[in-house]
């Protein structure tokens, strides 16, 4: 199928969409990520979960390359996308961010009209071809951020002039006008509300069925209540990934057990 | 311990909400010091910018205004030719001139005893200026023309109050009382006349001989040329290493060096940069001297620290979220600067530039190393031509007439420091509103 010489043929499988090998992430002297191996299966939910500073953001931004922009980040081992190292020189990180889309902590939706906050993407990556065929991925994006009905008489309004949990829907909308394979999410509801944070979980079950979605959360009932699968991470280690219902019934690690009960954290 | 204990009213509360304590009393103290010293500082500043503004419009707007002797003169066709046949051409032309002005004082029932000595302190030199009118406009000949001429240095003064007939002594060759006796009688006759001086504006320098018709406009030209000089080698230059230091070049020792000379070259006195000028771009690569081109250069060097600077902290102050959100669906680098991160910080950017553009208009010491404080007299004939032939500029303009002994020409430099300052405040009215119109947020 591919000429791959890192991959190994036991990770390659339908179900699965991401695979870390052994990844490593120093930020100058501090070894933010230890030796984390995952993979991360298509078409489900996936939560990091564990203590502030324990490394699951910084991993979700290795999975698109963020780290990049940080001038002192140094990764090592491989992550796979469909087989692919994301990490290979040849690899352009635009054409991987089209595919890995991203959602942050902060609502920040450029500080430009509605529409021109999800046309963005599509814009430059050429995905449309006249202003009818971005009218209608406009609509699609927002419809699939459920957002559409609040703001379709709004999008020559500025994305910054709304409210919090309508900015986040924006940029989800945003995230997926590029019609990305894999959403990350970096703690996408901690400057939400609940209401908010309702719509956004039920958006996230609704992305499921496209795409995969990885999801850094503190709110362990979010985890359970969002995600198929959950790892936890702790002091940079990932130190348990397992199916949700077992990490919050069943867990198998002593520091997994001690963080879901609120011992440590 | 009962409740009884807390409302019984002869036991003073000793932390009593209204009885004001002894350290609350000294930090309320200090408060108010402090307010006092900041009050005091500004009214300190805004009395000494009152005294400012109003010494410069006392001093400044008689420039603004100019004493003219308005004369209807007819130069007959015959007398043209005998004019310009004689050796001594102008002389002749004054003797005409003298001869009607006569009539024409005669006429009004004044004194008939005007010398031409007389009008020469009156008017200066008459002869010239007619034979130069004449000579260029021969159609005019035999029709009566009216003459507006500039009054001469003293005269100007004596309408303007700052020179009076008591400080007239015998030996004075410039003025006598007598002449000042005739100036009232013209002035009550409406011969001679107070108006708006468009020539300041519009005109250029003169010599010693005529104060009166001095103007600043091709120092106002010469200025501009200047400051497009700047704005095109500066602007581009200054925002592009801007850009390319804060957004794109790695963080090393190389770049910590580079930012560190760019904060000290913005300390250089500008003097240092007119010496550089001097030595790189005349005596090195034989760029004219005085020319506007060379200041503009001069002028951008100076400038450049200033723009990198106020470009920088303007980029530095776009939250990096917006960075992340635009490289997060797949900007390129450069897409997520110029896209976002530029518009962004253009107000500040803007700001930067126009501060800039006004601090080199008021620059002077580089010019006067240059060259650019000679006698400038006519305007550039081509516009190309203007930027590399020798030119004035604003602050130069003032600071020669400063130095000049008439005191008309030391009003005019007050009146050059009035229109320096309105370009100075319509920069900067500029900036704030380019800052509005630019202004989002996010």
């Amino acid at each position: 199928m591919y000429d791959l010489p890192h991959a190994r043929s036991d990770v390659i499988n339908s179900d699965c969409k991401i695979s870390a090998r052994n990844v490593q992430l120093y930020y100058g002297d501090n070894h933010a990520i230890k030796d984390v191996t995952a993979n991360i299966a298509d078409k489900t939910v996936t939560a990091f979960i564990g203590p502030s500073g324990c490394g699951k953001s910084t991993f979700l931004r290795c999975i698109n390359r963020m780290n990049d922009t940080i001038d002192n980040a140094r990764m090592e081992g491989t992550i796979l996308l469909d087989g692919e190292d994301i990490y290979d020189s040849k690899v352009d990180p635009v054409q991987l961010r089209a595919r890995v889309g991203m959602v942050f902590q902060k609502p920040n939706p450029f500080p430009k009209s509605i529409y021109d906050n999800v046309a963005y993407g599509p814009k430059i990556h050429g995905m449309v071809r006249n202003r009818s065929e971005l009218d209608e991925l406009v609509e699609r994006a927002l419809r699939r951020g459920a957002i559409w009905d609040e703001l379709k008489d709004r999008l020559d309004e500025p994305g910054t002039g709304l409210s919090g949990g309508q900015q986040q829907r924006l940029c989800i909308a945003r995230a997926i006008a590029t019609e990305p394979e894999v959403l990350l999410m970096d703690e996408p509801c901690s400057a939400l509300d609940p209401i908010a944070t309702a719509q956004i979980e039920e958006l996230i079950d609704e992305l499921r069925q496209n795409y995969s979605v990885v999801i850094v959360t503190h709110s362990m009932q979010q985890a359970a209540r969002v995600s198929q699968k959950t790892a936890f991470f702790h002091l940079g280690n990932l130190v348990e990934y397992a199916d949700t219902g077992q990490i919050f019934t069943n867990p198998q690690d002593p520091r997994t057990e001690s963080y879901i009960t609120g011992r440590i954290g | 311990m009962t409740d009884a204990n807390f409302t019984d009213k002869d036991i003073p509360n000793p932390r009593s909400l209204t009885k004001t304590e002894r350290r609350t009393k000294r930090r309320k103290a200090a408060e108010k010091r402090f307010r006092a010293y900041g009050l005091t500082a500004i009214l300190a500043g805004l009395t000494f910018l009152v005294i400012l503004v109003y010494s410069i419009i006392l001093n400044g707007l008689p420039a603004f205004q100019r004493t003219v002797v308005s004369i209807e003169f007819t130069l007959s066709a015959e007398q043209f030719k005998e004019a310009e046949a004689a050796l001594l051409k102008t002389r002749v032309y004054s003797n005409y001139f003298i001869t009607s002005f006569t009539d024409t004082v005669n006429g009004l029932g004044l004194s008939s005893e005007i010398s031409s000595d007389s009008i020469d302190r009156i008017v200066g030199k008459i002869g010239g200026t007619l034979r130069k009118f004449y000579r260029n406009n021969q159609d005019k000949v035999g029709q009566p023309i009216t003459f507006d001429l500039p009054a001469s240095s003293l005269v100007e003064r004596y309408f303007k109050e700052t020179f009076s007939r008591e400080s007239i002594s015998e030996s004075n060759r410039f003025i006598r009382a007598e002449d000042l006796d005739l100036v009232d009688a013209l002035a009550d006759a409406g011969i001679i006349r107070q108006e708006f001086n468009w020539l300041f504006i519009t005109g250029v320098d003169t010599g010693v001989d005529n104060p009166g018709g001095a103007g600043i406009g091709a120092a106002v030209l010469g200025s501009f040329m200047m400051m497009t000089v700047v704005l095109i080698l500066s602007l581009p230059v200054g925002v592009a290493a801007s850009i390319y230091l804060e957004e794109f070049a790695p963080k090393n020792w190389f770049t910590d060096f580079i930012e560190i000379n760019i904060s000290n070259l913005a300390a250089v006195p500008s003097i240092v940069f007119g010496i550089l000028g001097l030595a790189v771009f005349i005596q090195f690569m034989h760029f004219p001297q005085s020319a506007p081109l060379v200041g503009g250069m001069v002028l951008t060097l100076m400038t450049l620290p200033t723009i990198i600077i106020s470009t920088r902290a303007s980029l530095k102050a776009v939250p990096p979220s917006i960075r992340d959100a635009a490289l997060a669906v797949g900007a390129s680098k450069m897409q997520a600067v110029f896209h976002h991160v530029l518009p962004l910080a253009m107000p500040g950017i803007l700001t930067g530039t126009i501060i800039g553009l006004a601090q080199a208009l008021g620059e002077t010491a580089p010019l006067l190393l240059i060259g650019m404080v000679g006698f400038v007299a006519r305007y550039p004939e081509t516009i190309l031509g203007g930027f590399e032939g020798p030119n004035s500029a604003l602050p130069a303009q003032i600071f020669n007439w400063a130095s000049r002994s008439d005191a008309v020409f030391v009003e005019k430099a007050w009146g050059g420091i009035i229109i320096l300052l309105i370009f100075l405040l319509s920069m900067n009215i500029v900036a704030v509103l380019l800052r509005r119109r630019f202004e989002r947020r996010w």
